[in-house]
């Protein structure tokens, strides 16, 4: 696979006492998209926070384009080109449309992020004024995304984007994605519709009780009949 | 008509000194979920350090206020956040509240040690004479009162464009929304939470040190700010500046419009200092139960942090063994002492009594109550005024110790159906309430300021009076330690640590929440009665509204949870300065247990935690087989602590 640009190696987090992962291998190369599939409750979300610095680990290494980061707090990491969307909308409700642009902006003028928001999403066009909280379900996970688009994060990782949205809104979110994919961004998926996911994805990884238990190419695991035992065929679109 | 417009003006003036207290209270609770009771107490040391340095020191006005102001308050407030606020992060409510009556404790007992319990006069610092209002006749400003007024407005106006258009204020409001989020984004919470606690310590010395020509400076009163600012706070819902700062305003104006409306009746002369309490407890009473919700991030980080301790234990044995030989030291006593020594053992023996039933509140169900010593006090006028009407004096006692469970209810019944912080805030106001309004009348003090407590012939000797307070205090820790062990106390434990689990098996959280309340109250009532007694006459201050507090921080440094803590209260309370007479003890004495407050307060069980007790139920256990399988079948049909699911 060459160096990879998000290596997670031994991971062990969860909360308190009580252990969600169980020494959890991942490794995402540049540019590539992983999908990362599971039952409810497997850790998929925890998993995401551990790399992100928001669930402590226990033990384990988190290496980001060579840097070891897993002792720095998220805002660090962050800075250092590692973005979460979590689960839920990842917008700041309170705040509008606009303010919620200018905290993503980071190194760019609020000015250019609205721009870029605005040519990804142009329903979000007339509605940089109001409260972020108030916006339909699919124009807060819009703002949610713009995130991405906005910042040069170099490994976004993706928690349910399309969760409780329509189709047509989940067909825009993933136009998205794959903008983000052709600019080379590397990607780690977490989504409940598994053929969309597989569609886009380099790579699968299934976790199964705070273990990874299959990782593969997408072929192989449309193929793969014990695939669907740790899925459920239930989750399919 | 006009005769009250001066008054409007003077309203305004203080008006606007609470404006900017509460300003500073409210930025930091929103930006870090603390309720800092001890606001007006940093604000109070300010005003002392800019008094030292002004006069011990010679330094000019300008000087020395620019010290207060700029470098004093706001490094108070980057350690505040960093030293203690934060190693508490994710601690319950009752954690954060009690470390911040700490500080509050121990910033006026240190003011005391520094400059003695005397008010000192400081000179105006703006020029003081007046000038007409164009177009008002006969109303008359003096310069002060105008730049006060105006430096009120101009702070809320640069706070509200501070929180709108800066990148810091954006910054702020995205803490306070989603503090997870922010991290996400790159941006530390912790500084901006540092900064904002800079920025609120900055707001609390500069009310205090504006307040100081016309209050003069006492460390006592400036304390007290904080208070004054609860109402204004809440009319905010804790959350909006600009509400807070004009409710703030109208309280001031209100106050001083009631001063002029009563005039010369003494008995009514408490009231314009209790206002900002009666619209607290107005905004209390008709608030929705989520408008005072807690927000939503720390109700998560709380839940978080419960469970990272791993959920404590909601079982309790009674403490037999320990009560038998506590109980068997204390009868023996007054072999071997006697006159003043017998009376602070009396006095010590009725303190467990109350530390005890305080630490069913603090300890039991992590209910903060602020008014106990109103209790206490409430305890031993009742008697007073039964026993003078001739009601026999142990049906007397328990009688008087009923009538204050109504008091307690009153406090209660609005705030515990509101978050913890609520019950804390509403006894806080209720204590000072109550002494301010409810004292000087016929059902407390009466006019003249006394109530005597005549004691019962049968124990006119100090030995029998005793052991008479002893029985009756060995009696309520029997009721308090039979109640931690009950299924009640289970479930208060339970509700503690997490009030959705409690709700969802059926349990109603409010009703056991106020029979725990109403109990305490009563045992508070008990002892108050027998501390009279000892003492045979009483005033409005020998249980002052700031006993409460010091009470507080002594029994969560000692420890809340067992009974073997309300017995090293008592001691550290009463007998260590007793035994210890110089003057050093008893000043330091505040101090110290204010700094163990911060220190102690997330340990479970304060200095108890870290001493073994002798474990004597295991021992009983070894001889009697019969109590070992009854442990065992007890064990087997144990509650476990429930497990949050996501
Ligand atoms: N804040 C928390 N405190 C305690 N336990 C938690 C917390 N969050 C999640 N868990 C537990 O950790 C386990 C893994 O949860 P996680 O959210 O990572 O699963 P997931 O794979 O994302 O599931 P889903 O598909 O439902 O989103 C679950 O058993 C859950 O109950
Ligand atoms: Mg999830």
């Amino acid at each position: 696979m060459g160096s990879p640009m998000l290596a997670l190696e031994n991971i062990h987090a969860g909360y308190g006492r009580f252990e969600v992962l169980h020494g959890v291998d991942l490794r995402v190369p540049p540019g590539k998209t992983v999908a990362l599939l599971g039952a409810n409750g497997a850790g998929k979300t925890t998993l995401l926070k551990a790399a992100a610095g928001l669930v402590p680990t226990t033990a384990g290494q988190i290496t980001l384009d060579g840097v070891r980061v897993e002792r720095i707090p998220p805002q660090k990491r962050a800075r250092r080109g590692l973005m979460l969307i979590p689960e839920g909308r990842g917008i700041f409700r309170d705040l509008t449309v606009r303010e919620n642009l200018a905290m993503f902006a980071g190194r760019r003028s609020v000015s250019e992020a609205i721009e870029r928001a605005v040519a990804a999403f142009p329903v979000l066009d007339g509605r940089l004024g109001q409260r972020a909280g108030s916006l339909s379900g699919g124009q807060q996970q819009m703002v949610a995304v713009s995130r991405a688009l906005i910042a040069d994060a170099r490994v976004i990782l993706a928690d349910e984007l399309s969760v409780g949205l329509a189709p047509v809104v989940v067909d825009e979110i993933f136009e998205a994605v794959n903008v983000l994919r052709a600019e080379g961004r590397s990607l780690v998926i977490v989504e409940q519709y598994v053929d969309r996911v597989l569609d886009v994805a380099d790579y699968v990884y299934v976790l199964h009780k705070g273990r990874v238990a299959l990782v593969g190419e997408p072929e192989q695991c449309r193929r793969d009949a014990v695939f669907d035992q740790y899925i459920g065929a239930a989750t399919h679109s | 008509m006009s005769e009250y417009l001066p008054f409007v003006v003077i309203g305004l003036f203080t008006g606007a000194v609470y404006a900017l207290a509460a300003a500073g209270l409210v930025l930091t609770y929103k930006t870090s979920g603390v309720f800092n009771f001890g606001h007006g107490a940093i604000g109070m040391f300010a005003a002392y350090v800019f008094y030292h340095l002004n006069t011990a020191w010679g330094w000019g006005t300008i000087p020395s206020m620019a010290v207060a102001l700029l470098l004093f308050g706001p490094l108070m407030g980057v350690l505040l956040d960093r030293v203690l606020f934060r190693s508490l992060a994710g601690a319950g409510l009752a954690t954060y509240v009690v470390a911040s009556l700490g500080l509050l404790v121990f910033l006026q007992g240190l003011a005391v040690v520094w400059k003695g319990g005397n008010t000192y006069r400081i000179n105006p610092f703006f020029p003081t004479n007046t000038f007409k209002v164009p177009g008002v006749s006969g109303v008359f400003v003096t310069v002060e009162q105008a730049l006060v007024v105006g430096i009120a407005v101009l702070a809320g106006v640069a706070l509200t464009a501070f929180f709108r258009v800066t990148t810091l204020g954006l910054r702020t409001r995205a803490v306070v929304n989603d503090r997870d989020l922010t991290s996400l984004v790159g941006v530390s919470p912790n500084v901006v939470t540092t900064l904002s606690w800079a920025l609120g310590c900055f707001f609390a010395s500069l009310s205090a040190i504006l307040f100081v020509p016309s209050l003069g400076l006492d460390s006592v009163l400036l304390t007290l700010l904080v208070l004054t600012a609860l109402g204004a706070a809440a009319a905010g819902r804790l959350t909006s500046i600009p509400v807070t700062m004009a409710t703030a305003f109208a309280i001031g104006v209100g106050q001083s419009l009631l001063v002029k409306a009563i005039g010369t009746r003494p008995s009514l002369a408490g009231l314009p200092t209790s206002l900002p309490f009666v619209v607290l407890f107005v905004i209390l009473f008709f608030a929705k139960k989520t408008t005072f919700a807690l927000p939503a991030r720390a109700q998560e980080r709380i839940a978080k942090a419960t469970a990272l301790r791993g959920g404590r234990s909601h079982r309790s044995r009674f403490p037999a063994g320990q009560l038998l030989v506590l109980s068997a030291v204390a009868v023996l006593l007054p072999a071997t002492v006697s006159g003043y020594r017998l009376s602070t053992a009396t006095t010590a023996v009725g303190m467990v009594l109350v530390f005890s039933s305080l630490s069913l509140l603090l300890g039991l169900s992590r209910q903060v109550s602020l008014c106990h010593a109103m209790f206490v006090s409430f305890g031993a006028t009742n008697l007073s005024l039964l026993l003078h009407a001739h009601v026999p004096f142990l049906p007397a006692l328990i009688l008087a110790a009923l009538l204050v469970v109504p008091l307690g209810a009153i406090v209660a019944i609005p705030s515990i159906r509101l978050s913890g912080l609520f019950l804390a805030l509403a006894t806080f106001g209720f204590g000072k309430l109550a002494q301010d309004v409810l004292y000087p009348t016929a059902l407390a003090f009466g006019s003249d300021s006394l109530a005597s407590i005549p004691r019962p012939a049968a124990f006119r000797g100090p030995a029998a009076f005793y052991y008479l307070v002893l029985a009756i205090a060995i009696a309520g820790v029997v009721v308090v330690e039979v109640l931690k062990a009950s299924r009640l106390g289970r479930t208060l434990r339970a509700l503690a640590d997490s009030p959705t689990a409690v709700e969802s098996l059926g349990i109603s959280p409010w009703a056991s929440r106020v029979i725990v309340f109403c109990v305490s109250a009563f045992l508070a009532g008990l002892a108050g009665g027998l501390l009279g007694t000892l003492v045979q006459s009483i005033n409005p201050n020998s249980f002052d509204f700031f006993l409460s507090l010091l009470w507080v921080t002594v029994l969560v440094v000692a420890g809340a949870s067992t009974l073997g803590g309300s017995v090293l209260a008592a001691i550290l309370l009463v007998v260590v300065p007793a035994v210890l007479t110089s003057r050093a003890v008893t000043e330091w004495q505040p101090v110290a247990f204010g700094l163990a407050a911060m220190a102690f307060a997330q340990l479970p069980n304060g200095i108890m935690t870290m001493v073994r007790m002798p474990d004597w139920s295991a021992a009983w256990q070894r001889v009697s087989w019969k109590a070992a399988h009854q442990q065992r079948a007890r064990e087997r049909h144990a509650v476990t602590a429930p497990v949050r699911a996501t």
